[in-house]
């Protein structure tokens, strides 16, 4: 079983997206094995009133009978704007999902700002999953003039698990030095409920990762459709027998995506 | 310099720019791709290992030994390593003669530990012309089959030209350091690249028009800014190619550059990044042919010029 915990529908305004709505993802997702797929909207970065965003995501996964069981919807909440509470208790108790995704950067505020530790609280009482996502794109890349430059590393995730810690979450399209954190943060890291995806930059050596945080801390992810599809993968069914071969490869192929999302 | 065979070599680019459809209109790459054969995952790996594999850009340093590049190449299947070993902006160094030459002693080192797996490439500066054209003859005489060059100066200055002309006498390709940073520079397309040496696509355009002849290779369309500008820039340039190495493995990248350079000018390429190397060919949109080409042929028929190709 596949389970790829970090996909999107949706536009993205500075550059045409391929693959990018349930029916292409779904079609990836046949191709290449995939079974299952955590999903949220593109859209909800750039609306202000984020919640149309949801309600397009929930609209589309309705709209044909083949997305509800392959796809896990996740609602974008902006802890800045009007009635998000009203959005998430709408999100989870009628469009039934199971995580939310959070961008900070594009909304404009702190990963330290009261609101958003307070959503995160209230995300890990509702036993939600909190999906962050160290960037969208490449800064080097083709970025627009009017995109952002920001990224995250590990680092920047700490204070965030320090006031939550007993929260679950999705690190997404890591980048920078995984292994950055010192001790402590390192032990912090480890016994929090955390799965990295396979799709970022810093995985280039994912035996390394591996025994550095251990085989229960990551998951197949791919970022489609912004990255390519595969390579997350790669880095997964390439890893040898003495750095968790075939049961650490189960693990990142579904095992710890089915624990967490209750599969 | 053979004008004869530049240009049936172009002939044989340009209908492979035909084939791969008018840039902008329908053409292969606009129908769904097939059925594949990844019923499992599993099944990737063996995906992976059918096509043979040319990396076409690879670096040797000092920290980083060969044994290791190999071994991630075997997980991967890719069978030849182009490497070089180059003086950047962040080593505190200016490229003397000295310190180019102990960048190609790393890697001439590094050939004779793998001979079956590492074809060399010479870094120089051409700041130092005599030097650089006595570096190139040493290193080639050893066995290496082209040129890197990274940001100590533009590939269309004329600091290069004597260079150029002795790779098309070797007929050999020149793999250029290259960065479209559009968009970095403020609240307008304008270029933001913080190395003012470093070669943008318009550079390419310019001595790929002086010297037809040349053989031009621009580096990681996936690590060097925005491929949609470079790949409409570079579209009417035949004799430059592009590698496809680089970290930022963004999905449409493959088949834009299909659509606009054509499949027979790209090339296979990792730049420290493996797996998205890998990744991003094989889960493009490309057919099987269209894949061997570029993991494998293309850059094989450039190593054929000079008599240096893989059986």
């Amino acid at each position: 079983m596949l389970i790829d915990i970090n996909a999107s529908t949706g536009h993205w305004p500075f550059q045409q997206m391929q693959n990018s709505s349930c029916n292409e993802i779904l079609a990836r997702m046949d191709r290449y094995g995939v079974d299952l797929s955590v999903v949220s909207n593109l859209n909800g970065i750039f609306y202000k009133n984020v919640q149309a965003a949801n309600e397009e995501l929930h609209e589309e996964l309705m709209s044909d009978r083949r997305f509800k069981d392959r796809f896990f919807p996740f609602a974008i909440i902006n802890p800045q704007y009007a009635g998000w509470r009203q959005d998430l208790d709408i999100c989870v108790n009628k469009m039934g999902v199971r995580g939310i995704r959070l961008y900070p950067v594009y909304h404009d505020y702190e990963l330290s700002d009261p609101s958003c530790i307070d959503l995160v609280k209230i995300a890990r009482d509702m036993g939600l999953i909190v999906g962050f996502t160290f960037r969208m794109f490449d800064p080097r890349g083709p970025r627009h003039w009017m995109d952002t430059t920001i990224q995250w590393n590990l680092g920047d995730m700490i204070p965030v698990i320090q006031e939550v810690p007993d929260a679950t979450y999705f690190f997404l399209n890591v980048v920078g030095n995984i292994f950055v954190l010192n001790e402590s943060e390192r032990a912090l890291l480890k016994k929090t409920t955390v799965l990295i995806d396979t799709s970022g930059a810093s995985l280039g050596n994912m035996g390394n990762a591996i025994a550095t945080y251990g085989a229960g801390k990551f998951a197949f992810g791919t970022h489609t459709p912004i990255l390519d599809y595969l390579t997350g993968l790669l880095r997964i069914e390439s890893l040898r027998e003495n750095e968790g071969g075939e049961a650490a490869r189960d693990q990142l192929r579904s095992g710890n995506a089915r624990k967490i999302l209750g599969i | 310099m053979n004008r004869r065979k530049f240009f049936r070599n172009s002939a044989v680019s340009a209908a492979g720019m035909l084939s791969a459809g008018i840039p902008g209109l329908t053409g292969c790459l606009d129908s769904a791709p097939p059925a594949g054969p990844f019923s499992s995952s599993g099944n990737i790996m063996k995906e992976v290992m059918k096509y043979r594999k040319i990396n076409t850009h690879e670096h040797v340093r000092p920290d980083i030994s060969p044994g290791a590049l190999i071994e991630v190449s075997d997980r991967l299947g890719i069978e030849k390593l182009v490497i070089s070993s180059i003086v950047t902006e962040y080593s505190g160094k200016s490229a003397t003669p000295q310190e180019f030459r102990d960048c190609n002693d790393l890697v001439l080192k590094a050939m004779k530990q793998y001979p079956d797996r590492f074809l060399g490439q010479a870094f120089l500066n051409p700041v130092y012309g005599k030097e650089s054209l006595e570096e190139i003859k040493r290193c080639m005489d050893q066995g290496m089959t082209g040129l890197k060059v990274y940001n100590q100066v533009k590939i269309n200055d004329p600091l290069f030209y004597p260079v150029i002309e002795k790779l098309i006498d070797l007929k050999m390709i020149i793999l250029v350091h290259a960065f479209c940073g559009l968009g970095m520079g403020g609240h307008r397309p304008k270029y933001g690249n913080t190395e003012p040496n470093t070669s943008i696509p318009e550079d390419f355009a310019g001595v790929a028009k002086r010297y037809p002849e040349g053989m031009f290779q621009y580096a990681h369309l996936h690590g060097g800014g925005d491929w949609e500008y470079t790949c409409r820039i570079l579209q009417d340039y035949p004799n430059v190619y592009a590698d496809l190495s680089g970290s930022n493995n963004e999905a449409d990248a493959v088949d834009f550059a299909v659509r606009y350079l054509g499949e027979d000018r790209l090339f296979f390429g990792t730049d420290g990044s493996h797996f998205q190397g890998v990744g991003t060919i094989l889960s493009s949109r490309l057919s099987d042919a269209q894949k061997e080409k570029i993991f494998f042929c293309n850059y094989n028929d450039v190593l054929k010029r000079s008599g240096n190709h893989v059986n």
